[in-house]
């Protein structure tokens, strides 16, 4: 009884409320969460960049050949989210595994206690 | 040795009975100092180095989640870099940002890892992060660790550079981004100290999960050694300043520090090592049992006895003994009759906790086979 209340007071809204959702639709909500987040962050690295390199791109910018220069970007872009995705895929699937098995553990141990309530309540009964 | 267990099982005992106020009053301490640190390294806004508003600030963080304190953290870093430049103010919010959004989402509970590291890169000991990060946390910590090692190294340059950064003009924004990212890109003691770190985390994490016995302490040393060796290297490839003397102290006091870590967190006795095997109907286990270093505090109860009424309290009545049925074996001619006994049983007989452990029960089973058995059974009725 006191593992079920240290667990529902801890780890278990955690594990609750990744319980609610499908495997697939929680690791695809998070994996959308980080394309967002790899957006902003490439966005801000593209801007850091041409801070620190203003004086050359203004001078070679007409001179350069923007189609492989876009391309390369976009390339970058695509190997940064493709990555994150990989990485964000992994973590929250071993998330939500072991979640479902702290959930299962839990649920066996509220049946349990169900059954000794019940044991109690018939010895009570009969006497 | 036990007067160290006994110190340390007070300690836990204290944190326990008031872990109501211990949790707020170590937040608060941690979020006051690192507030003391950061306007001791850019302290520019007049009303931020107030004492009282730092103390109002560590007060809400006391009863805020320890993640605030990161967040209130890089505020107040933001708003004293502003004082000294705007092009400070958009470079490390841009750092900031990335980490948050890249990172932390993943590791929330790296915090107090990710705040105590620049405090201890000022107390001239990083090391010791990096050898209790292995140690008590994962291998992702490595991430925390690094972020906060180059957030360090940035605002340590800024912070020796003010007056040089003032004196830039307005008009040389340029100037100042590119000296700013450098710091960042171009700082190879920066690079050393943090591939340092992550491989550090690396090996003393992989080598404390190991089975084998003084994990944990073989771990500590060869993260020490492998430390040394990487920085050494890094400076003699990239011909940094790193200071040689301050290096080796440092990961000997890190040791150290590591090693009362360990006191607290792993202090098994490994001569005491149990190999046991049992068997239900679908497996066998072989189960290797190493027992904690515990000691029982024993309960001190005081008792007056006054002399006037030393008759009366001569024959004193102890309620709580268990009573036990015991049976006369023999006697003359009166058969085997129950009676009644009672038994005063010692307080914290460690005697006695030894001799239960190793007892067996009908099945033949000791203490510890017994509950490996409970515990693999309930594995796999929840596998099932």
């Amino acid at each position: 009884m006191t593992r079920l209340a240290s667990f529902e007071q801890s780890e278990g809204k955690k594990s609750t409320a990744i319980g609610t959702y499908f495997k697939s639709d929680y690791i695809w909500k998070e994996i959308i969460k980080s394309v967002i987040y790899a957006t902003l962050t490439f966005f801000i690295v593209i801007a850091l960049y041409i801070c620190y390199d203003f004086e050359f791109i203004m001078e070679d910018i007409y001179s350069m050949d923007l189609m492989a220069f876009g391309k390369k970007v976009l390339f970058d872009y695509f190997l940064l989210v493709m990555i994150y995705g990989v990485i964000t895929f992994v973590i929250y699937s071993l998330r939500y595994t072991r979640a479902r098995r702290n959930l299962r553990r839990y649920y066996n141990n509220l049946r349990r206690l169900h059954q000794m309530y019940r044991k109690e309540d018939e010895a009570l009964g009969r006497d | 040795m036990t007067r160290l267990l006994m110190i340390r099982e007070q300690i836990k005992n204290f944190v326990n009975k008031f872990d109501t106020f211990v949790y707020p009053v170590a937040k608060a301490l941690l979020a006051l100092t690192t507030f003391l640190m950061i306007n001791g390294a850019i302290g520019h806004v007049p009303v931020l180095m107030k004492a009282p508003i730092v103390l109002i600030l560590a007060i809400i963080c006391s009863f805020l989640p320890t993640n605030f304190i990161i967040i209130l953290d890089a505020v107040m870093i933001l708003l004293h870099l502003y004082a000294i430049s705007l092009e400070c103010v958009i470079v490390v919010g841009c750092l900031l940002l990335i980490m948050f959004l890249l990172y932390f989402r993943f590791s929330p509970k790296d915090t107090i890892l990710f705040l105590l590291t620049p405090l201890l890169h000022i107390m001239g000991i990083p090391y010791v992060a990096a050898l209790s990060a292995g140690l008590v946390s994962g291998i992702g910590s490595a991430v925390s660790i690094c972020c906060s090692t180059i957030i360090f190294c940035v605002l340590d340059y800024i912070s020796k550079n003010t007056e040089t950064i003032k004196a830039m003009a307005s008009d040389q924004m340029i100037e100042k981004f590119r000296v700013l990212l450098d710091v960042v890109i171009k700082n190879k003691e920066m690079m050393v100290l943090v591939v340092a770190f992550a491989v550090t985390i690396i090996i003393v994490n992989i080598i404390r999960r190991l089975p084998a016995d003084h994990a944990w302490t073989v771990a500590i040393i060869a993260g020490a050694l492998v430390d040394i060796v990487v920085v050494l290297a890094g400076d003699l490839k990239f011909g940094t300043y790193i200071s040689i003397p301050g290096l080796i102290l440092g990961s000997f006091v890190a040791v150290l520090v590591v090693i009362v870590i360990k006191f607290f967190i792993f202090n098994v006795d490994y001569g005491r090592t149990e190999h046991v095997q049992f068997e239900d109907d679908e497996y066998v286990y072989f189960v290797k049992a190493v027992p904690k270093n515990t000691v029982t505090i024993p309960e001190k109860k005081v008792r007056t006895i006054k002399a006037s009424t030393m008759e009366e309290e001569e024959y004193e009545e102890i309620d709580d003994v268990p009573e036990y049925k015991v049976k006369r074996a023999g006697g003359s001619g009166a058969g085997n009759k129950s009676a009644t006994k009672r038994i005063i049983l010692p307080k914290d007989n460690e005697f006695d906790v030894e001799r239960h452990a190793t007892r067996k029960d009908s099945a033949g089973l000791t203490a510890i086979e017994r509950e490996a058995a409970q515990k693999a059974k309930e594995a796999r009725r929840n596998r099932s």
